[in-house]
């Protein structure tokens, strides 16, 4: 510790620039780690925190996915002995058009009953604040809500709130208000409690529940009750304590958490390069000082111990201030991530209170403390073997041994060829990630190497360009490689993780767009809410009629789309007139013959797999798709594989007669709608609003809406994953500017000497801006070359892995053509600072021997 | 659970007793008496509501009551005639002699009926003073009764006589006393005890003969510690009027009337 | 104390370079030997060996009565720090820290008690007659009182041997006689073996005895 304060801490002081510039690199993986986790798990824990408070004593839940319990279910779980209380449950959420108050989640129960499971803790310590609970349950309106948000919007008893509903905007009317706390804690306190069978009629669940609570009998434990309700019921039905919905959600939530921590470790990686740069440079410079130190009698295991303690703090301020950071960013992340998740899912998020999980930080802050040990390490032992003697001598410095060159093309070499055979091995997952991470070894190792070779290329243009400033700049890469390369090999990977990131995006959009173009081809959508993917609202079966019959339309197909369990995982039931689908929509086949998939599906006799479900599960032609039901199951073979991308777990598609029939719902989630040849699609909008707007709440989107809806969507998705990228940039340029700063307080003499015998000042600052520019367009090639293997194995591992879905290889150009400028202009307005520093530096004292 | 709970809403608080000749000083048998005496075939009658809470703040209802078949096994509906909100929100209550009855609740706001689930007979009877227990018909085995004396209420002598749940048997009350007057064996009033603490006070008056039936047509019930009162009135009472049963089903409780 | 048995020692470049040849040299406890020779002959090379600093190519090493060959590199290291002062032509002091916290710093890197090596190092600026400037940076003293710091700093153990590399090499002529009258008189007061390599013909008449190198041999040893 002392040696940390007397050797390390005036280096420090003396290269504060550099050593917060290296401490960034750390900062910001660990700023960009903990943020983005933190926002998740924010998202995650505010919608556990809802489940958990709206469940109240509720032991289980009984519920069929989306498709919702029928009336006569809860009679059916009433009267098995082992439930003491069973109380039915419709949740959703609703714009509450109130200035900054976002949505409310509206519970709807039975209040009859339901205080056996719940708490209504209501204000004024008695029931009676209910104003009178015969007009509660005899008026649809009545509303009761809590305190906080009662006080938020000045409302109180008797106030009107407005919200959408299915008969279009409705008012409601407080009825009452929860005391704070407790369950209306719930949503962050945006908590409405209506009566259930108002409920169904406003939100268009016809005679059917969302879920029941379930409270057991004194003595019956979670599992014996779970098995008696699943005798009493039969199959089909999930029945879940209701901490099983935050582990759907998790479930749904996993796919963006696994591309979030890829990136945020990957800019961690980087942030590495980082510190062993700077610490690759430090032992450089600092041999004189490790010499004396040696003579003075400190061993090898000092020295070493100097160096890691040096990265072990560097590590901790630069997690500490990442922490700091990312705390900072979850804050702004969670509600946009909130909002995406609800975008993507349709599951209701009111996120707004971050929620810290102290393990976490303490590992995220264990994490930059060992990855920068790590970083350090090597530069450390290198410190440890230098000999006194010639540490002793000035002037001499270390140069990259031709044998070390020679044993890192081998090892290069041995990492590529066993990289590709991890490729070829095939689809084992393990196989396919050490594949990448061989690749990236490989890419590393050939780094400095190909980076001396480029400057050698280099030196001939720049000389040619300028002859002093070139060859000074190139000559300073050239002699010290150590120096440079491991910034040239950090902006190489992050410029290689841009182009992965840009050509997934890039794949990811095209393959959407063109499935958006083949299958979104309706002339008109009609939706409940606003947000495709929320099935909050549904139409009533009773409104296909009313759609089919007005003058403008040729045909529509009423679509309904429900989330269920598929082993073990929520899946999407995507339930439609297969003949109708088949003849209007030329699907992408997979596999399968598409008369054949058509036919029997429309028949009802099979199903047909979005491609992502199938590469997921293992699943082809002729396997046999079990789905409980609340008819016991049903088991479909698949008749065909078909390219789809409406949802990310995957999509199993059905004949709605099947459906129906299986679910016992006939509600509709979307209408696609076909207009007759000629009739404009704003015209139809018209009439369908004419004919039927003015007695439900309806969406009627235009085919263009609804493909800017979900290419919007998706460059959304695609956005919150560049963030990760902008970062890594961030943190190489950070490492030039780390690189040029020791570059020129190495060279001070140099340069001195430069200026001594008549170098302009302008000549001196041509030169280290050229050096900046030359490691940038070094990184740039390596970089730019590199992207395009790291984008290889990006699709593999997500077709692979995470989404299933194939992508289409294409270097994304658009990218690479950017980066080159932002690079390059990035590399240069990091040379500023160092490049007036070198200007300006006294003469005499760069000309002093030290 | 919901067994009795509105049974007793056309049961003993409103079904008053004969005056007859006292066969018995046993307490068992005056209170058995006294719920024969109120007991008829049918009755209809137009109820209203007024319920004063602690804050001065009073509310008003009014119904429709109609009732028939026989005791243990009754069915009775209820249809709410003011205020506007609550205008035509019908109660179906179907007795069984040997299950918990059935509720059902019409709605026309909502448009459909729904079957009440009550899980806990302490609960309010709709932001009344009276919670449902206290509506039920009691069965006389359930209790164990001594005589505490003799003392006059409003004037009139009555019999005090206490009465505690049997072991086993549930009650929100640890005890209540009734007064049961001599000369008609109509319950003048009953004072209910939650450990001993005195927890509702219900005072029945205006008695009349009404087809040969004593019947008291005010009923006030205090809640000592909500500190609200609810005073129920029966106007145009009628017993033993023919029914049709056809009248007392869920689609029936669907027709406006 | 010092006995060197054939001792070589070549540095392998691009080309080969032969520092000493087979040298044979024995220093008893409390000697006060100077070395002279031109650039190249391999004095400082004689020193480093002797100090522990470097390993040589063959031959025999014995630094009070121990063999260096037989030692770990930290066993080495452990002898230097308490058995070995090293006094370096361009003093080799730390300028981010005062004269103190450099004396201290070998004490440090054996991890004595603070409080003793603070009044140590206090002890030993004393000695060196820098009691005034003990807070001082290195920037702020003249060469001779660098190099009184750095003699400070080589005798923080006491040790019983003393090298010095060109002490005086970098100082006026002034400047370097009272520097070298200092070593002088550490040498008479402590008792320690002291070598000096030096240039300067007065510094080592000054010595009792001087070893003379040439091409990597000794070509003179006198006494006075």
């Amino acid at each position: 510790m002392i040696l940390l304060r007397l050797i390390s801490w005036p280096y420090v002081r003396k290269h504060l620039l550099r050593s917060i510039l290296t401490t960034a690199g750390i900062a910001l993986g660990v700023a960009l780690l903990v943020g983005m986790r933190t926002a998740n798990d924010s998202v995650l824990r505010s919608f556990n925190d809802t489940v958990d408070r709206i469940a109240g004593k509720a032991q289980l839940q009984v519920s069929a996915g989306d498709a919702g319990v029928a009336e006569d279910v809860l009679e059916r779980v009433q009267a098995a002995p082992e439930v003491s209380a069973a109380a039915p449950v419709i949740e959703t959420s609703v714009e509450t058009g109130l200035a900054g108050q976002g949505k409310m989640l509206v519970l709807a129960v039975d209040m009859t009953g339901d205080r056996s499971l719940r708490n209504y803790d209501f204000d004024g310590g008695d029931e009676d604040v209910i104003d009178d609970p015969l007009v509660f349950l005899a008026q649809p309106d009545s509303l009761i809500i809590t305190r906080e948000f009662a006080d938020r919007n000045g409302l109180r008893t008797g106030s009107k709130v407005s919200f959408e509903t299915m008969e279009g905007a409705r008012q409601f009317t407080v009825r009452g208000i929860l005391k704070a706390g407790g369950m209306a804690a719930a949503f962050g306190g945006n908590l409405g409690i209506m009566d259930i069978y108002a409920a169904q009629q406003v939100f268009g669940r016809g005679r059917r529940f969302d879920r029941i609570d379930i409270g057991l009998a004194e003595g019956v434990s979670i599992e014996a009750g779970t098995a008696a309700l699943q005798r009493a019921l039969g199959g089909g039905y999930e029945i879940e304590p209701p901490s099983g919905r935050g582990k759907q959600f998790e479930s749904l939530l996993r796919i963006y958490n696994t591309a979030v921590s890829i990136s945020s470790l990957f800019s961690l990686f980087i942030g590495m390069f980082i510190i062993y740069n700077s610490f690759a440079i430090a032992v450089t410079q600092r041999r004189a000082e490790i010499g004396i130190l040696r003579a003075l009698g400190a061993t090898r295991g000092q020295i070493r111990a100097l160096f890691l303690g040096e990265s072990a703090v560097a590590g901790l301020i630069g997690s500490t201030a990442g922490l700091g950071a990312g705390l900072a960013f979850a804050r702004s992340l969670t509600g946009v991530t909130g909002r995406l998740m609800e975008n993507i899912f349709g599951v209701p998020q009111n996120a707004q209170e971050v929620s810290l999980d102290p393990r976490f930080l303490v590992g995220a802050l264990a994490l930059g403390v060992v990855v920068s040990m790590i970083a350090a390490y090597i530069p450390a032992r290198s410190a440890a073997r230098v000999e006194p003697v010639q540490a002793l001598q000035k002037g001499r410095y270390q140069v990259l041994g031709a044998g070390e060159n020679r044993a890192r093309r081998w090892a290069a070499a041995a990492c590529v060829a066993l990289g590709l055979a991890c490729l070829w091995a095939g689809a084992y997952r393990p196989l396919a990630f050490a594949g990448y991470s061989l690749t990236v070894a490989a890419m590393l190792l050939l780094a400095p190497f190909l980076s001396l070779e480029l400057a050698r290329a280099l030196r001939g243009p720049l000389r040619r360009f300028k002859p002093i400033e070139g060859s000074l700049a190139v000559d300073s890469l050239i002699q010290a490689p150590r120096r440079t390369s491991a910034t040239v090999a950090a902006l190489m990977l992050s410029l290689a993780l841009v182009i992965g990131q840009g050509g997934v995006a890039r794949a990811s959009y095209e393959s959407i767009r063109g499935w958006v173009d083949t299958t979104l081809n309706p002339d008109l959508f009609i939706t409940a809410t606003e947000n495709i993917a929320s099935r909050g609202f549904r139409f009533p079966a009773s409104m296909i009629p009313e759609v089919t019959k007005l003058p403008a339309i040729e045909e529509t197909q009423p679509v309904r789309t429900a989330r269920v369990q598929f082993r073990g995982k929520p899946v999407m039931l995507v339930a439609i007139d297969m003949e109708s689908l088949g003849r209007r929509v030329r699907r992408i086949v997979v596999a399968g013959n598409i008369e054949e998939m058509n036919r029997r599906s429309a028949a009802g006799q099979a199903v047909i797999l979005a491609e992502n479900l199938a590469n997921l599960e293992h699943l082809g032609l002729g396997d046999m798709v079990e789905i409980p039901t609340p008819r016991g199951g049903l088991r479909l073979p698949v008749a065909g594989v078909i390219r789809d991308y409406s949802n990310q777990l995957g999509s199993i598609f059905l004949d709605r007669k099947v459906y129906i029939r299986e679910f016992q719902d006939d509600t509709v989630d979307l209408f696609r709608v076909y207009l007759r040849p000629g009739v404009a699609p704003e015209e139809g909008r018209r009439q369908i609003i004419e004919g039927l707007g003015s007695r439900r709440r309806m969406f009627v989107l235009l085919n263009r809406d609804v493909r800017d809806y979900v290419l919007g969507l998706t460059n959304q998705w695609l956005g919150m994953t560049r963030i990760q990228v902008i970062v890594a940039v961030l943190v190489a340029v950070l490492g030039i500017v780390n690189t040029l700063t020791v570059s020129i307080s190495d060279r001070r003499r140099e340069l001195g000497v430069l200026r001594a015998v008549g170098g302009l000042r302008a000549q001196i600052r041509g030169a280290v801006w050229l050096e900046a520019a030359a490691i940038g367009a070094i990184g740039l090639v390596l970089g730019l070359s590199a992207g395009a293997v790291v984008l290889y194995y990006e699709l593999q591992v997500i077709q692979r892995d995470v989404g299933g879905m194939p992508l289409a290889y294409i270097y994304p150009l658009g990218v690479a053509a950017t980066l080159i400028p932002i690079i390059l202009g990035a590399a240069l307005a990091a040379a500023i600072v160092p490049a007036e520093a070198a200007v300006r530096s006294s003469l005499v004292e760069a000309l002093e021997y030290e | 659970m919901s067994e009795r709970c509105i049974r007793r809403f056309g049961g003993a608080l409103l079904l008053p007793l004969l005056i007859a000749p006292v066969l018995a000083q046993d307490a068992r048998q005056i209170v058995e008496e006294s719920q024969r005496r109120g007991r008829a075939n049918s009755q209809r009658y137009e109820g209203s509501l007024e319920v004063t809470g602690a804050n001065g703040k009073v509310s008003r209802k009014s119904w429709n009551y109609v009732r028939t078949g026989s005791y243990g096994n009754s069915k009775a509906i209820i249809r709410f005639t003011s205020p506007a909100e609550v205008k035509g929100v019908a109660l179906l209550i179907v007795n069984h002699p040997d299950r918990a009855s059935d509720q059902w609740m019409w709605t026309p706001a909502i448009g459909r009926d729904r079957r009440i689930a009550l899980q806990d007979r302490s609960t309010r009877f709709f932001g009344t003073d009276f919670s449902f227990e206290d509506l039920e018909e009691r069965d006389v085995d359930q209790y164990d009764y001594s005589m505490q004396g003799e003392e006059a209420v409003d004037g009139a002598p009555c019999w005090k006589i206490e009465s505690r749940p049997r072991k086993g048997k549930t009650s929100q009350y640890t005890r209540s006393v009734v007064w049961i007057r001599k000369d008609n064996y109509v319950a003048a009033r009953y004072e209910n005890y939650i450990k001993d603490a005195l927890a509702r006070r219900l005072r029945q008056s205006r008695i009349e003969n009404i087809q040969g039936i004593w019947t008291p047509r005010l009923l006030e019930m205090t809640d000592l510690r909500r500190n609200s009162r609810t005073a129920l009135s029966f106007e145009k009472l009628e017993y033993n009027v023919p029914m049709n049963d056809n009248d007392f089903t869920v689609q029936a409780l669907r027709r406006e009337q | 104390m010092i006995r060197l048995n054939g001792v070589s020692k070549q540095f392998d470049g691009k080309r080969k370079v032969v520092a000493l040849d087979s040298v044979d040299l024995d220093v008893a406890r409390g000697e006060l030997v100077s070395i002279v020779g031109p650039s190249g002959s391999g004095k400082s090379t004689l020193l480093n060996l002797i100090g522990g600093l470097d390993r040589p190519s063959s031959g025999k090493i014995e630094i009070d009565g121990r063999d260096v060959a037989s030692l770990s590199d930290d066993d080495l290291t452990r002898l230097r720090r308490d058995k070995i002062g090293f006094i370096f032509q361009f003093f080799n002091l730390l300028p981010s820290l005062t004269c103190v916290e450099n004396v201290a710093l070998p004490l440090h890197l054996k991890g004595l008690p603070r409080k003793e090596i603070e009044s140590r190092a206090r002890d030993l600026l004393e000695l060196v007659q820098l009691g005034t400037r003990m807070d001082h940076l290195p920037d702020e003293l003249s060469g001779g009182e660098r190099q009184r710091v750095a003699i400070a700093r080589a005798l923080a153990f006491n040790p019983p041997i003393l090298l010095a590399d060109e002490p005086t090499g970098n100082l006026d002529t002034h400047t370097g006689a009272e520097i070298l009258r200092l070593i002088h008189d550490l040498h008479d007061r402590l008792g320690a073996t002291v070598l000096i390599v030096t240039h300067d013909s007065g510094v080592a008449q000054s010595c009792p005895r001087t070893v003379t190198l040439r091409d990597a041999r000794i070509a003179g040893d006198a006494r006075r």
